[in-house]
């Protein structure tokens, strides 16, 4: 029993660190329609930002978090306008931005090894405790990760459902042409999008930087669960990218408890191909 | 038919082919080395190209070897890629033209060995510990100790602590699969209990899951077998979950001391020992030298590649000194088994045994104050 709660909490707070990712993903893929594999990379690097703020800047923690976001969100903006936008005026299909994602991907993972290094950053600076439930453990940084994805969740509905902007992000997501037609302006929007999304990004980096370090290679394995679960969640949904997030994290964590953990990554993905198989539009389908 | 036989064979039928001609020197010798300069674990990429970089700017300090000069060319094999393992062998061959490869990692090295066999060029592992790339092939040598010794002596001293229930975590690759038999082997042949043997894929971050699988399953010590920087990263949940049995590595770099930061203190490493002592010159000299080119002190990954460019560089002089078309693997093997002992950064000699793998010291360390302390010397048998 105690291993069944510890592979439950690991699920959770696991699940509050996808759900960041996809929410910021899926921000930007559901508006934009660009798939954003450089998604991954663009959070990496948000997450060194933060680290060379703190480790080598010595910026207390929580400035280099917010200098961090924000530098991550201008990146992310920055990707679009010099990377996606000019496909975009060219009238480029879209499995063009798809290539040119992926080589922005490559591109920027390769930079973070070069200008970075390629070993491991950690902050010593700033310590966390660890809390037992009975048998069960977790540490204050995977509270955080908990509370993150509530605070960041609750403020982009919010943001969604009752701002001007939001309205205008939501009308786009659902028809893009028809956006244009009634004289909203989707250039600004993607923009606005990138930042959010991005910025998300950052904030999963600096819980992150915490709990595990950092590595150049730690974009791939972002992206790809942002990915999956904004497709098993329903393209467009950020409420399905969440729950298909937390679903994923479930899945990983309980699926372990009598199968061997090599499994892990296997028994994630049979799981998956049988729900898209059974539901192919996502967890949460789209009127 | 033996190893020195079969290749014996090979070399007399190679001279009566290709005649008694005298050979010119090469331009410049070129050794290759496949190393993990990206992916998930470049540290040991860092390190080992550090080392052999070292051994050729030395000897050519020196001139080279009579007058030639060594060149080490590099190949990334991407932190355990096979595809990228092989396509950098082939280059390193058919391009480069290279008779000696320094490869590393368990997998790159049984990737690339069937093509070493087959273009008859020599290789020397220093990293790798698969059993698997023992006596298969007459041009495969390893300088590193094999995970079954390591494993043995792991095995030995967990049980000599006190440790009765034993459990497992390793990365799912051919070198954690061959150190969780390896050490099953050893531990249930002493008539103790394994209590659980727990993987992961090789880019994971998160452990979680796995750790508190091996929490479960109430252990009285841990076997830890993942690489850098998942070594220290293991460390770190197991102590952060308030499991406080000992830890024992094969594998233990200055980046999982820093991945598991104050948990990393009283883990023990058994591995193969290398120290610079002031007894052993050359041991003191090379990580001086190191030191300096490189700003911190050398590990044994980069003692043995260091190592194996030594190796290779006095194999090349040996069979120029038997005259004829001397520069090819067949010649540099048959130069090592006419005398398979050489000078070792260890200190004194290393020898290779017939199974074509160096005997190594293997020593127990003790991670104290984020610095491996010896603690003794330990065995298998």
């Amino acid at each position: 029993m105690d291993l069944l709660i510890q592979l439950t909490l690991n699920g959770l707070f696991n699940g509050a660190h996808f759900a960041l990712l996809a929410m910021g993903f899926a921000l930007i893929f559901g508006t934009t329609g660009v798939v954003h594999f450089a998604y991954g990379p663009v959070y990496a690097v948000g997450a060194y930002a933060i680290w060379a703020l703190a480790a080598l800047v010595g910026l207390p923690f929580w400035l280099a978090v917010l200098l961090g976001i924000a530098f991550t969100a201008a990146l992310g903006v920055g990707c679009y306008l010099f990377i996606y936008r000019p496909f975009e005026i060219s009238g480029s299909p879209p499995f063009v931005v798809l290539v040119a994602s992926l080589g922005l991907f490559i591109v920027m993972k390769n930079l973070i090894g070069i200008v970075f290094g390629t070993g491991v950053k950690t902050v010593d600076s700033v310590a966390y405790d660890v809390h037992f439930v009975g048998n069960a453990f977790f540490t204050t940084v995977q509270l955080g990760q908990v509370a993150a994805a509530l605070l960041v969740g609750c403020g982009i509905a919010l943001f969604l459902r009752a701002s001007r902007y939001g309205k205008a992000i939501r009308a786009m997501a659902d028809n893009r042409e028809m956006a244009t037609v009634i004289g909203i302006d989707t250039t600004r929007l993607s923009i606005l999008v990138f930042a959010l999304g991005s910025a998300v990004s950052a904030v999963a980096g600096a819980l992150v930087l915490l709990r595990d370090g950092l590595n150049p290679n730690m974009g791939f394995g972002a992206v790809f669960v942002a990915f999956v679960a904004v497709i098993v969640g329903g393209v467009g949904s950020l409420r399905g990218a969440v729950i298909a997030a937390f679903l994923l994290a479930f899945v990983q964590s309980l699926g372990m408890w009598q199968i061997p953990t090599e499994w892990q990554n296997t028994i994630v993905f049979v799981v998956l191909f049988g729900f898209l198989l059974a539901r192919p539009s996502g967890i949460v389908r789209r009127a | 038919m033996s190893k020195r036989t079969l290749f014996a064979a090979l070399v007399l039928s190679s001279a009566l082919t290709s005649g008694a001609a005298l050979a010119a020197d090469p331009a410049v010798y070129k050794i290759g080395g496949i190393f993990a300069m990206t992916g998930a674990s470049p540290h040991y990429g860092k390190v080992m190209s550090a080392g052999a970089q070292l051994a050729v700017d030395e000897i050519n300090a020196q001139g080279g070897i009579d007058g030639v000069k060594l060149q080490l060319v590099i190949e990334d094999h991407k932190s355990g890629s096979a595809q990228a393992a092989v396509a950098g062998m082939n280059r390193l061959i058919d391009v480069e033209g290279v008779k000696a490869v320094l490869p590393s990692f368990s997998t790159v090295t049984l990737a690339t060995m069937p093509i070493g066999d087959q273009k008859k060029v020599m290789m020397i592992n220093g990293g790798g510990v698969s059993a698997q790339t023992v006596g298969t092939s007459p041009y495969m040598f390893n300088i590193r100790s094999m995970a079954s010794d390591l494993a043995a002596g792991i095995a030995h001293r967990a049980a000599e602590q006190g440790a009765k229930k034993l459990a497992q975590i390793a990365i799912k690759s051919e070198f954690g699969d061959a150190t969780i038999a390896a050490t099953t082997k050893a531990w249930e042949g002493m008539g103790l209990k394994m209590v659980a043997a727990e993987q992961f894929q090789a880019d994971a971050a998160n452990i979680d899951t796995q750790v508190a699988k091996l929490r479960a399953s109430q252990p009285d010590a841990i076997a830890n077998w993942p690489t850098t920087p998942q070594a220290g990263l293991a460390v770190k949940r197991m102590r952060e979950l308030g499991m406080k049995q000992p830890v024992y590595c094969m594998e233990w770099t200055a980046e999982d001391t820093k991945v598991a930061g104050k948990h990393a203190e009283g883990v023990e490493v058994v591995t193969d020992y290398f120290a610079a002592t002031d007894e052993n010159p050359w041991s003191k000299r090379f990580a001086d030298a190191y030191k300096a080119k490189f700003g911190e002190m050398p590990d044994f990954y980069a003692a043995n590649y260091y190592e194996g460019v030594y190796v290779i560089a006095e194999l090349i002089r040996r069979a120029k000194a038997k005259g004829g078309d001397y520069y090819s693997g067949e010649r540099l093997v048959q130069a090592l088994w006419e005398n398979p002992t050489f000078d070792s950064v260890y200190g004194k000699t290393l020898t290779f045994r017939k199974n074509g793998v160096a005997q190594k010291p293997v020593a127990v360390f003790r991670l104290e104050n984020g610095e491996q302390t010896f603690v003794k010397f330990t065995s298998g048998d």
